[in-house]
């Protein structure tokens, strides 16, 4: 709440190699920021590794094992086996399709839970946001287009455009399929411009936007004309494609505003989307408004001037060099003084999929059970983000959560009195409570997982001093430190600690050292999952 | 009263439990009983956001235009005969059958083609001017924040207290609203369920000068102020009561209004409740292919007239008709021709509707006239400016001056006489020697000092908090009668600045805030 005003601008706004310590607190900054959950484990290798072989790995995007079916109403495709290809059954499909959208569902948090030292699901989430597609009705359309963003996720940006301008699923979000020469809808031409491309600058005339004008809504609705999808909820057809139909497509030429050099988009049929695309993509404005995107969502939401003269102008010239490739522009940020600058460390509120996986990853919470049992409390998962402000796959608005926006709140507006009530409820529940419980089996932390990757475990003071590490991005007080080492060692001397865990130490199978133990880990940890300084990263 | 079970559905049934260990005593609990005041007379708002841009030509049809708009929407026009008549020219969608009786009550108004110049066709951009009340794209403050801002300037920090033991404005569900945005913070507290109790953990953390640390202070005062409004707005909720038994269980709406009723009569002192209904984004299937008359609108203008109903309703059984009013607010119309998705694209001007017994029967703004040829893309024209709602909402309903309302906008305000059935012993517009005024203030990239001069030479100047110069805006002869004199402020460092205004016939000074 407080003015901005009182902010210290960033010390260091140079891109050039960051040449300072990489030390745990650094590695922490670069994990937290590009994973959802890294373990201490994995922020020590980082600076064993080093900056840049760490951000080298961090590029890797593994490829994933589509979801699976694990739920009776699925007619066609056998339990344990992927649907993703299955048509649908006749008659009633809609069963079907219910077990296939809580696969997918599940399938989303899954490849989170799971995610290694790779920022994929960073990315996948930054482009969930940036096209904001609701799932349609045929699940199967709606996994091609999380695997779309998936397969470029780090990959051409002007590629990944031109592929969802034509992917099904989108076709159908945005009206596409009804876009028709007699008659055309303007809906994705407008957020193709708006959102997904250029950007819309202030309003500097009547349908003018800085960028483009109503014009080229108009004239982009009409190129855009002429495509529909084949094979939706199909009984015969395995998976939905989009087609071109030249009877929908308007054949005129289409003239294009001052913004895009007057240019004219003569008729090309089913080519003439990307003709058009291209034209977009030659005004530098694309990536400057990509760029800032992926500024405010790795850095930090405040674009000061200077931020945008050096950093983001820097951003866009590598996106340019490199072809609009993504990977390029963030290996270059990752590296950058700027980004391990004191002033952004710990400058972004968590988003509820943050804070959910801040958790689990963190803590060693992932469901080892059955496949049904696994994908049900996978399922939980999403609905718990859900409950707190981010229901994955269905964002509030095609703009995607206000919170990536939203000025001048940004990251502030995941949190108010009834969000910051169900964090908390969320934190007890995994931890002090049963957490998920699916068939009679549960899934919370794991604290004594926990616990055994810890250098000094025995010393209440370094086990503190390890967790504030492990969980705030910029430590804690020596009061809050304090309270919870006072917590830790239920407010008797420190010695009784080490005694405790000394003595579980030798009788490791024995739940009646082990208890006390967890339970004293699991209190801790309460209380740091409540704590403001656990809500950002 | 039924409580909401939202929770159950989602599989996460106890998570709503509080609960402490005993062994346990890290949290701090420090929640002040303030006593309910039952005699408040205060005025309430209550505003609903038609969210994703209403159809106001298939909500309020002018008849006079229904051959025309019938050929240009041919495939959603509703026929004319099943339209439910409220005058001579305009008649209801037929899903508004509530409304319609509200209107045939004197409990509801409409404002025809409120928009406001050049509109912008994103949501995203449309949004943010209705809920700023400003044009300027780099504003951060909303409409009601601005008025807050002028009776609390301190706030988030000091509040609650015992003056203002209740929040300012409550946003129903689970975001507040974008119009509470003060300088320093939100006004409005955010509330899903009026029944649940808040007993957080309190935090100790520190705001160290940086980005993180605007979190840190962000996040202790949401604690500890959701601990303070919570568990006053529960007490509210627990001594309040609702009579009607028009609310449909099924109705969203109705739900969260049933709660506003329930807050208002258990003493709340909130001033403003905002409520979102969404889905008005009828891009496709606006009305059903086989039913005109059935379809995602006539739902939603259902669920909206309905809800209101019942609400109207409750205040009238509850004796609070004269304390509440009511508004709806959407971010555009739709264009006049429909699409061929059976769906109408984003618009220009569209009806606003107020309600409440204080509002009266009145139809403002003329009706909308449809060509029997339109331009591609075309909307309805703007008639009435948007801001000069809010303007006269304020002046009427809330009894702000001029002098204070006209600060927070940056175009010369107009207002309008509605809104002003219960007011009784309004405040007169306190004339004061002071002519000088500063709009919009706080201002971004640029505002303007209004002031009254004879014919005389004048010099007006932007002084520092230290006293210093810091630049001439104007310096010359005027002739007698107001000015408006420009200033350009997109340098001026953020801050506090005084506007002094030399005169042959006298000085005259004003506070004026540079934000970013």
């Amino acid at each position: 709440m407080t003015s901005d005003q009182s902010i210290d601008i960033p010390v260091s706004l140079s891109m050039s190699p960051y040449s300072g310590n990489f030390t745990e607190v650094e590695a922490g900054h670069l994990l937290r920021r590009t994973m959802f959950g890294a373990t201490l484990q994995q922020i020590r290798d980082a600076v064993t590794n080093g900056l840049s072989a760490t951000v080298s790995s961090l590029m890797s995007i593994p490829t994933l094992n589509p979801p699976l079916t694990y739920l009776p109403e699925e007619q066609i495709a056998s339990f344990g086996q992927t649907w993703v290809n299955s048509v649908y059954p006749s008659g009633d499909s809609q069963p079907t399709e219910n077990a296939r959208r809580a696969s997918i569902a599940a399938w989303l948090m899954e490849n989170i839970n799971n995610e290694g030292l790779s920022i994929a699901e960073k990315m996948c989430l930054f482009w969930q946001n940036h096209f904001a597609a609701e799932a349609s009705f045929d699940s199967r359309a709606t996994y091609n287009y999380f695997d779309l963003i998936r397969t470029y996720a780090l990959g051409d940006f002007k590629q990944l455009i031109k592929e969802m301008t034509i992917d099904p699923n989108m076709l159908f979000f945005l009206n596409g399929v009804s876009n028709q020469s007699f008659s055309p809808n303007e809906n994705y031409a407008r957020e193709l411009l708006e959102l997904y491309t250029i950007g819309k600058g202030p309003q500097i005339g009547d349908g003018d936007y800085t960028n483009y004008k109503e014009q080229d809504v108009a004239a982009g609705a009409k190129i855009l004309t002429g495509w529909t999808v084949e094979g939706m909820r199909s009984t015969s057809i395995s998976s939905p494609s989009s087609s071109f139909n030249s009877l929908y497509h308007s054949a005129t030429s289409k003239q294009l505003s001052s913004h895009f050099g007057d240019a004219v988009i003569t008729n090309a049929g089913a080519q003439e989307y990307e003709n058009y695309i291209d034209i977009i993509f030659q005004q530098p404005a694309v990536a400057n408004f990509i760029c800032t995107k992926l500024y405010r969502y790795f850095v930090n939401y405040d674009i000061t001037q200077d931020v945008q003269d050096t950093v983001i102008s820097q951003m866009a010239s590598t996106l340019i060099a490199n072809n609009y490739v993504i990977q390029p522009v963030l290996e270059e940020l990752f590296q950058s003084d700027h980004f391990f600058d004191i002033s952004v460390r710990g400058a972004i509120i968590k988003s509820p999929i943050e804070i959910i996986f801040s958790i689990f990853n963190t803590s060693f919470a992932k469901p080892e059970y059955d496949l049904s049992t696994n994908y049900e409390m996978y399922l939980t998962q999403y609905y718990y983000a859900g409950f707190i402000g981010q229901n994955y796959a269905a964002p509030p608005n095609v703009g995607g959560w206000p919170a990536y926006y939203q000025s001048p709140s940004y990251s502030k507006l995941w949190i108010n009195s009834t969000f910051i009530k169900q964090r908390f409820s969320i934190a007890y529940y995994l931890t002090l409570h049963s957490g998920i419980e699916v068939n009679n089996n549960f899934l919370k932390v794991d604290a004594l997982q926990l616990l055994s990757t810890f250098v000094s475990p025995s010393d209440p003071i370094a086990l503190i001093d390890e967790l504030c590490l492990l969980f705030f991005p910029k430590g804690a007080s020596a009061s809050e430190k304090l309270l919870l080492k006072n917590i830790l060692t239920d407010n008797l001397p420190d010695f009784e600690w080490t005694l405790q865990y000394n003595e579980y130490m030798a009788n490791q199978n024995d739940s009646s050292f082990s208890d006390p133990v967890k339970i004293r880990i699991e209190s801790v940890l309460y209380q740091i999952f409540q704590m403001p300084e656990f809500q950002t990263i | 009263m039924k409580r909401r079970d939202f929770v159950k559905n989602l599989s996460l049934a106890s998570i709503g439990t509080p609960f402490l260990l005993n062994d346990l005593k890290f949290q701090t609990i420090s929640k002040p009983l303030f006593p309910i005041q039952k005699s408040a007379e205060d005025k309430v708002l209550v505003i609903i956001r038609l969210g994703g841009g209403n159809d106001g030509l298939s909500t309020l049809v002018p008849l006079e235009s229904y051959d025309n708009l019938a050929n240009h929407r041919s495939n959603i026009i509703i026929p004319e005969n099943d339209l439910l008549s409220i005058t001579n020219t305009l008649a209801f969608h037929p899903a508004m059958t509530g409304m319609r009786n509200m209107f045939n009550d004197g409990k509801l108004s409409i404002i025809q083609n409120v928009g406001y110049p050049e509109q912008n066709r994103s949501h995203f951009r449309s949004t943010d001017i209705w809920d700023k009340g400003l044009m300027e794209p780099n504003a951060t403050t909303g409409w009601m924040g601005r008025n807050f801002d002028n009776s609390f300037p301190n706030f988030p920090e000091d509040y609650p207290n015992n003056s203002n033991p209740d929040p300012f404005a409550i946003t129903m569900g689970s975001e507040v609203s974008a119009t509470c945005q003060g300088l320093m913070g939100n006004f409005s507290h955010s509330v899903n369920d009026p029944f649940d109790t808040f007993n957080l953990s309190e935090s100790t953390a520190l705001n160290d000068g940086t980005y993180y640390g605007a979190h840190m202070e962000y996040l202790t005062t949401i604690i500890g102020q959701t601990n303070a409004y919570g568990s006053q707005v529960n007490d509210a909720a627990n001594n309040g009561s609702t009579l009607s038994n028009k609310y449909d269980d099924n109705n969203p709406l109705a739900v969260q209004l049933r709660y506003v009723a329930q807050m208002i009569s258990g003493g709340l002192q909130t001033k403003v409740y905002i409520l979102n209904i969404n889905g008005f984004d009828t891009h496709d299937s606006q009305v059903s292919s086989s039913d005109v008359k059935q379809g995602n609108h006539t739902d939603l203008l259902k669920t909206l007239s309905d809800a209101v109903e019942a609400f109207q309703d409750d205040l009238a059984l509850l004796n609070l008709e004269q304390r509440v009013a009511g508004m709806t607010y959407s971010e555009f119309g739709r264009q006049i021709a429909s699409n061929a998705s059976l769906g109408t694209d984003h618009g220009d001007a569209a009806p606003l509707f107020m309600f409440g017994s204080c509002v009266g029967q009145l139809v403002a703004g003329s009706d909308p006239v449809i060509g029997n040829q339109i331009q591609n893309q075309e909307g309805l024209p703007m008639e009435i400016d948007f801001r000069d709602v809010y303007a006269s909402v304020l002046k009427n309903w809330f009894q702000v001056a001029e002098d204070d309302i006209q600060p927070m906008f940056e175009h010369e305000v107009t207002y309008y006489q509605f809104l002003n059935g219960c007011t009784t012993g309004l405040k007169e517009d306190t004339l004061t020697n002071n002519s000088l005024m500063v709009y919009p203030n706080p201002a971004i990239s640029s505002a303007k000092v209004r002031f009254e001069s004879e014919n005389e030479w004048t010099r007006v100047e932007i002084i520092d908090i230290n006293g210093s110069l810091i630049d001439v805006i104007y310096e010359g002869n005027l002739t007698k009668g107001e000015h408006h004199i420009p200033m350009n402020v997109q340098n001026l460092a953020n801050g506090q600045y005084i506007i002094k205004v030399n005169k042959r016939s006298g000085i005259e000074t004003k506070n004026f805030i540079k934000a970013k």
